[in-house]
């Protein structure tokens, strides 16, 4: 029966959609992981000579001990964010005569081979390899080292208990950042404690129980829940939810494409993945703070104009990329209804104008950094309603990759709508407000380079017919293609 | 009203879809039938120049319909729930139809007001999002909204799959009723003979992507098909 599992398992690796992505993706998926992996084993090895260092008249293994729950809250902020629950493949294992214990035992068994149950493993068995070499006694460091590893997956099954619930999740984030912050201020150091019950486990070997028990414990929590949720309206299908309808009549003002406003507006609040994407691009409000603090690119007004794009143009990036993909699932409607495509595309181009626009009024603090830092702001802002909207709406042109509108985007798992064409067209966007910027800035002085980066997004203003023509040619001309690829279902 | 000729669509060399002349006159009620693969939904698909004949071309009220778009305002379809957008209300799907359209929202409430008994309740004033409605209540969602704006002509592709037999009896009266007091034509496939046999008063049999029979619907006409697809399984 295992056996059987496995061979599916294999299918389901190798025949997955981002396996059959293009061969860049595989290759950054790899590095990635290389990357992790590398780096926890090389912070395993020099752990033990970095904390002898640092602190020589402690034991590094104390010292360890003492701040390993600060690496276990850490993982299981990661894990929350990243790994995926096992609960999604059950439906069709549901009909089949296999025992309905197996099927779970193999799906909660099947999440030790994740990716960050082996970061453990990378990082803490080279250091404990290193104190054998170092003369500890074998059986401590053993025991010990089996103890991290069962509390490592203690971690994995309890985030997906965790990830059933947002209240836990908020208490972990909350207890997380309080610890930080008593620590750090000198008030309660909650590494104490904890770091002392961590020597304890290592100095009495026996007590390894303990974590075994914890496992144990939760793998049973688990086994419960799932087996609880293996119904077909329970766990395993998604939650119906309520409508919230809201008017957005007064939308109408914006005439012929008024409707495709309104839909964009629901579009976005009502799917998981548009929503996220938002949220994200609330953060890039916040780009600036990394380099209007810092005094090295005070120099370096290039980086600046770069960052200052930036700062405004977070949505009409991370949602204007995805354009023509947002529609996929019902594409072939749009192509068969009553629907130029200049309507279409210039409903997208006032929706990002409007995010622009409001990302701008939310950057006003930043005067605070003075009128230079604020200029290009508005400089940059110009850009991206004028040039960016266009470079952006053409790269979605190019763009066939359908996106699962109420699916979240999670990290080694989705790279949906996420391809090498994307990555080719990101370069103008990135390089194009720096050169307008730095030219004249090198050859006049900081103001020109600032009239014309301004001006360039004045021009795509005026020019926005011409670019809407051609965009919309582009869209004519790879129709078929794109109703052919927006069909296939990954 | 519907002008085909010499079309054919190839995949990789082999032909999916080879018809040399099909004419529907306006207020036609038409049948396609044929099992799997026959080539309905590529025909159909065609129709809608979503994708792009290998050869000849289908003439839709004298407009190309691969070359223009003219043929829009006046053709609408429902092919299958790629064309509802999952995360509307029924009443918002057909509002932004009908916006498409050119209707504003008292036509499409009266329109759909046609359709109460259509909808059994299950439709209209659900709270629920298209993609949170189960299948057969999808698809009434989305003939109803294939109606919006009297186009010319409808395209239906298994209009009857995952009907209730209630509401298969309601279509049938709907579909007919477009065809012979309206003008409208109708463009239909099914699997279910019986039905076709009810509404259409032609029938098209496809076999791997080939006109095989064209028949005016008559008393003979179901025992005909029986016969034919009945045979042409057994072989």
């Amino acid at each position: 029966m295992i056996k059987q599992f496995i061979r599916l398992e294999w299918k389901q690796f190798f025949r997955a959609s981002y396996f059959q992505k293009g061969l860049a993706i595989k290759i950054l998926l790899i590095l990635a992981a290389l990357y992790f992996a590398g780096i926890a084993i090389f912070m395993g090895i020099g752990l033990f000579f970095i904390l002898k260092k640092a602190i020589p008249d402690v034991d590094p293994i104390v010292s360890v001990n003492n701040f390993l729950i600060y690496w276990f809250l850490f993982e299981m902020l990661i894990r929350y964010f990243m790994q995926q629950l096992p609960v999604m493949n059950v439906k069709p294992l549901m009909t089949i005569p296999i025992k309905r214990n197996t099927v779970i035992h193999y799906l909660l068994g099947k999440t030790t081979l994740s990716f960050f149950n082996f970061l453990s493993v990378f990082l803490f068995l080279p250091f404990s390899i290193v104190l054998l070499i170092q003369g500890y006694p074998i059986l401590n460091v053993l025991l010990w080292f089996l103890s991290i590893i069962c509390l490592t997956l203690s971690i994995n099954y309890l985030n997906f208990l965790v990830n059933k619930s947002n209240a836990i999740f908020y208490v972990i984030a909350v207890v997380l950042f309080a610890a930080v912050g008593l620590e750090y201020y000198g008030i309660y150091a909650m590494s104490k404690p904890i770091g002392i019950a961590f020597n304890t486990l290592y100095n009495y070997p026996f007590l390894i129980v303990v974590p075994m028990a914890l496992l144990v414990t939760l793998y049973y929590l688990n086994f419960k829940y799932i087996k609880r949720g293996f119904y077909l309206d329970d766990a395993v299908s998604k939650k119906v939810k309520e409508v919230n309808a809201t008017d957005l009549s007064w939308m109408n003002r914006f005439g012929s494409i008024a409707p495709f406003l309104k839909n964009d507006m629901k579009l976005i609040w009502r799917n998981a993945r548009p929503k996220q994407v938002m949220m994200m691009s609330f953060l890039f409000l916040f780009y600036g703070l990394i380099f209007y603090t810092q005094e090295a690119y005070e120099q370096m007004p290039a980086i600046l104009a770069f960052a200052s794009m930036f700062v405004t143009g977070g949505f009409l990036m991370t949602f204007g990329q995805l354009v023509p993909s947002w529609d996929s699932e019902y594409y072939k409607m749009l192509m068969s209804q009553n629907i130029p495509y200049r309507k279409y595309l210039e409903s997208k181009w006032y929706l990002m104008v409007v995010a622009v626009a409001i990302s701008f009024v939310l950057s006003t603090p930043y005067l605070y950094f003075g009128w230079k830092i604020f200029g290009m702001i508005a400089a940059g802002a110009l850009f991206n309603i004028g040039l960016n909207s266009f470079i952006t709406l053409f790269g979605g042109a190019l763009n066939r990759v359908p996106v699962e509108l109420n699916v979240k985007a999670k990290a080694f798992s989705n790279t949906n709508g996420f391809n090498p064409t994307q990555m080719l067209i990101a370069l103008p966007k990135l390089l194009l407000p720096m050169g307008l910027f730095y030219i004249p800035y090198k050859l006049i002085n900081f103001e020109a380079g600032l009239i014309v980066l301004a001006m360039s997004g004045i021009l795509g203003i005026i020019f926005k017919g011409f670019f809407l023509r051609k965009i919309e040619q582009v869209y004519q001309t790879g129709k078929y293609k794109t109703v052919a690829a927006f069909g296939e279902k990954n | 009203m519907i002008i085909t000729t010499n079309l054919s669509k190839k995949y990789n060399d082999i032909e999916v879809l080879s018809i040399d002349s099909l004419d529907i006159p306006k207020g036609q009620s038409f049948g396609l039938v044929g099992n799997n693969g026959a080539g309905k939904t590529t025909y159909f698909s065609l129709l809608l120049d979503l994708i792009k004949p290998s050869t000849g071309q289908i003439k839709n009220n004298n407009v190309l319909v691969h070359e223009s778009e003219e043929w829009k305002p006046f053709t609408s379809a429902f092919i299958d729930e790629s064309f509802l957008i999952g995360y509307l209300t029924a009443e918002e799907y057909f509002y932004f139809i009908g916006e498409l359209r050119g209707q504003n929202k008292s036509d499409v409430d009266s329109l759909i007001a046609q359709f109460e008994d259509f909808f059994h309740g299950e439709i209209l004033n659900q709270k629920k999002y298209l993609r949170d409605l189960s299948k057969g209540n999808q698809k009434k969602a989305g003939i109803v909204a294939a109606l919006i704006g009297n186009p010319e002509v409808i395209i239906l592709d298994e209009p009857f799959a995952n009907l209730d037999p209630t509401t298969q009896i309601r279509l049938k009266a709907i579909i007919k009723d477009l065809a012979e007091t309206k003008g409208t034509t109708v463009l239909i496939s099914s699997h279910d003979l019986l039905h076709v046999t009810d509404v259409c008063e032609r029938i098209v049999v496809l076999e791997k992507g080939k006109i095989i029979k064209d028949l005016k619907t008559s008393t003979e006409t179901l025992r005909e098909l029986e016969a034919h697809f009945s045979g042409a399984e057994a072989v």
